[in-house]
C-alpha cells in the first residue's frame, strides 16, 4: 500500500498530510489530526455525529475516505471558536440548555453553522429539514431548534454592531 | 478497512486507462455513503481505489433542445436544488431532495446511485420512470444504453451492465414539456435518514384535451429492480386524466405488487401502503397539470 500526500485546509490552517489511504477523513482527522471533537458514532452516515463542514457544507466524514480530503477546507468544533471567542452558534447552545449529554453536540454545531453560513435568517421549516440528519438521543430536539434560531438573532446583533462601529 | 492504493485522476482522460489496467481489483468510489462502508466492515476488500468525485467534468446539469444531461458526480443535494429540475422536473428533485439526510445528499451523486443499483434506490428509481439512458465509458469507446436495460444487463458485478473497466459519466432523459407532469413520493419509517419502504415514481403525458397519451409508474423496493406497474400504466393511457380515473387505477396497482411479492411477509403491508404512496403522487400530478394547463378539463 502506498501512502498518499494530501494538502488540506483544516480550520483556516493549509498543510500537507501524509497518510495511508485506507483510513475514514473520520479517523485521519480524530488520530492523525487530534480533532477529537469529530464524533464518531453510528459509522454509517446514520447519526450525524461525525459531521464537519467540508468546503462549505456538512456532511458525515464516516462516509468518506481520508484522500477525498484532498485540496478540501474543513472546519471541526475547534474551529469555530475565533481568538479565543466562542462562536455564537456554541453561545447559543449553551444559552438556552440544548445540551444534555453531549456527544452528538459537535455534529450538531457544525450543521446548525453550515446552515447559518448559507442562510442568515432560516425558517423554522428550514431548520427542521437543515438539522434532519443530526440524531440527538438524550432529549427532543425543541431546545437544539431554539439554539439554532437564537445563533441566528446572535449573529445577526453581531453584524448590525460591527456596522455601528 | 483493508489496505489498498487510493488513485484520484483529475480527468475523465486520465480516469478510463487506469481503469482499464485494475478493472476488476479496483472499486469506484464516488460519494462513499454506500461503498465506503462496504470497506470500513471488509466486505469489500479492493486492491485499488479510484475516486471519481474530483472529476469536475461529470458535475453538471445542462439542458438542450431535447434532453436533460447530468453527470455522473452530481450530488443529490445540487440536483434538488436546481431551478430548472425543481420547476420542470419535480419526481426527480423529489427523489433527490429526500435521500438520507442534508449530509448524505451533499456526498452521495446520481451516478452513484445508479451504479450501486440498490433495491431501494430513490435517484435511481426517479430517473427510471423518466426513462432515462445511461453514458458508460471505457477505453474501448461509449456505450449508451436505456437504463432499463442497464438494470437487466450482465456486468461484471451482475447487478447492471457496467463492465469492469467501464465508468459510467452520465445519465439523460428527454426535457419534460408542459404536456408532462411528474411526481414521487417516499415512503419511509421517519421523516428523514429513512431507506424507502416504497418509493413510487409518476410520468405521465396528456393532450390538449388532458387524455392520458403516456404514462410510467414504478415503484422503488418492491422489486430488485423499482417495479414497473405496467397494468396501471395500460389503464390511464387513452383515458381523461383526472383524480377519478387515477383513484381507479390504485386497485390495479394493489394487485400488482401483491403478485410481485407475495412470498414476502412484508406484503400484506405494502399492498395497502402502495396505495397511499400512489395517492401522494396522484396529488402532485394534478396539481402541476392544473398548473400547467389550466386545469384538467
Amino acid at each position: 500500500m502506498k501512502q498518499i500526500t494530501i494538502e488540506v485546509t483544516v480550520n483556516g490552517t493549509k498543510g500537507k498530510l501524509t497518510i495511508d489511504p485506507n483510513k475514514r477523513l473520520l479517523d485521519m482527522l480524530r488520530e492523525d489530526l487530534g480533532l477529537t471533537s469529530v464524533k464518531e458514532g453510528c459509522s454509517e452516515g446514520e447519526c450525524g455525529a461525525c459531521t464537519v463542514i467540508f468546503n462549505g457544507d456538512p456532511v458525515t466524514t464516516c462516509c468518506m475516505l481520508a484522500g477525498q480530503a484532498d485540496g478540501a477546507e474543513i472546519i471541526t468544533v475547534e474551529g469555530l471558536a475565533i481568538g479565543g471567542k466562542i462562536d455564537p452558534v456554541q453561545q447559543a447552545f449553551m444559552e438556552v440548555g440544548a445540551v444534555q449529554c453531549g456527544y452528538c453536540i459537535p455534529g450538531m454545531l457544525l450543521t446548525a453553522k453550515a446552515l447559518l453560513m448559507k442562510n442568515p435568517d432560516p425558517t423554522d421549516a428550514e431548520i427542521r429539514v437543515a438539522m434532519s440528519g443530526n440524531l440527538c438521543r438524550c432529549t427532543g430536539y425543541a431546545k437544539i431548534h431554539d439554539g439554532v434560531k437564537l445563533a441566528a438573532k446572535m449573529m445577526k446583533e453581531q453584524q448590525k454592531e460591527a456596522v455601528n462601529e | 478497512m483493508k489496505e489498498f492504493d487510493f488513485i484520484a485522476p483529475r480527468t475523465v482522460e486520465e480516469f478510463l486507462p487506469v481503469l482499464d489496467q485494475y478493472k476488476e481489483k479496483a472499486e469506484i468510489v464516488a460519494g462513499g455513503t454506500d461503498i465506503v462502508l462496504e470497506f470500513n466492515e471488509r466486505k469489500l476488500n479492493p486492491e485499488v481505489v479510484l475516486d471519481v468525485k474530483k472529476l469536475k467534468e461529470l458535475d453538471y446539469i445542462r439542458v438542450d433542445e431535447d434532453y436533460v444531461h447530468i453527470g455522473a458526480v452530481t450530488s443529490h443535494a445540487t440536483i434538488a436544488a436546481n431551478e430548472y429540475i425543481k420547476e420542470n422536473v419535480v419526481i426527480l428533485a423529489t427523489a433527490c431532495g429526500n435521500v438520507g439526510s442534508p449530509q448524505i445528499r451533499n456526498l452521495g451523486t446520481i451516478g452513484g446511485n445508479i451504479a450501486t443499483s440498490s433495491v431501494a434506490g430513490d435517484g435511481l428509481c426517479a430517473v427510471l420512470t423518466l426513462d432515462a439512458s445511461v453514458v458508460l465509458k471505457s477505453v474501448e469507446g461509449t456505450r449508451v444504453m436505456k437504463l432499463s436495460d442497464f438494470l437487466n444487463g450482465e456486468g461484471y458485478k451482475k447487478i447492471n451492465a457496467l463492465k469492469a473497466n467501464e465508468l459510467l459519466t452520465e445519465v439523460f432523459f428527454e426535457k419534460p414539456d408542459k404536456h408532462t407532469a411528474t411526481a414521487f413520493y417516499k415512503l419511509g419509517k421517519r421523516k428523514a435518514l429513512a431507506i424507502s419502504m416504497i418509493g413510487g415514481g409518476m410520468v405521465v403525458k396528456v393532450d390538449d384535451e388532458g387524455i392520458c397519451t403516456f404514462a410510467s409508474l414504478r415503484a422503488g423496493a418492491l422489486g430488485r429492480y423499482p417495479l414497473q406497474l405496467k397494468a396501471a400504466e395500460e389503464f390511464l393511457v387513452g383515458k381523461k386524466l383526472t383524480m377519478d380515473t387515477m383513484m381507479a387505477s390504485l386497485p390495479i396497482i394493489h394487485d400488482i405488487v401483491y403478485e410481485s411479492a407475495k412470498t414476502r411477509p412484508s406484503v400484506i403491508y405494502k399492498k395497502e401502503a402502495v396505495q397511499g404512496v400512489f395517492h401522494g403522487d396522484f396529488q402532485v400530478i394534478e396539481d402541476q397539470l392544473n398548473k400547467n394547463m389550466g386545469g384538467i378539463r
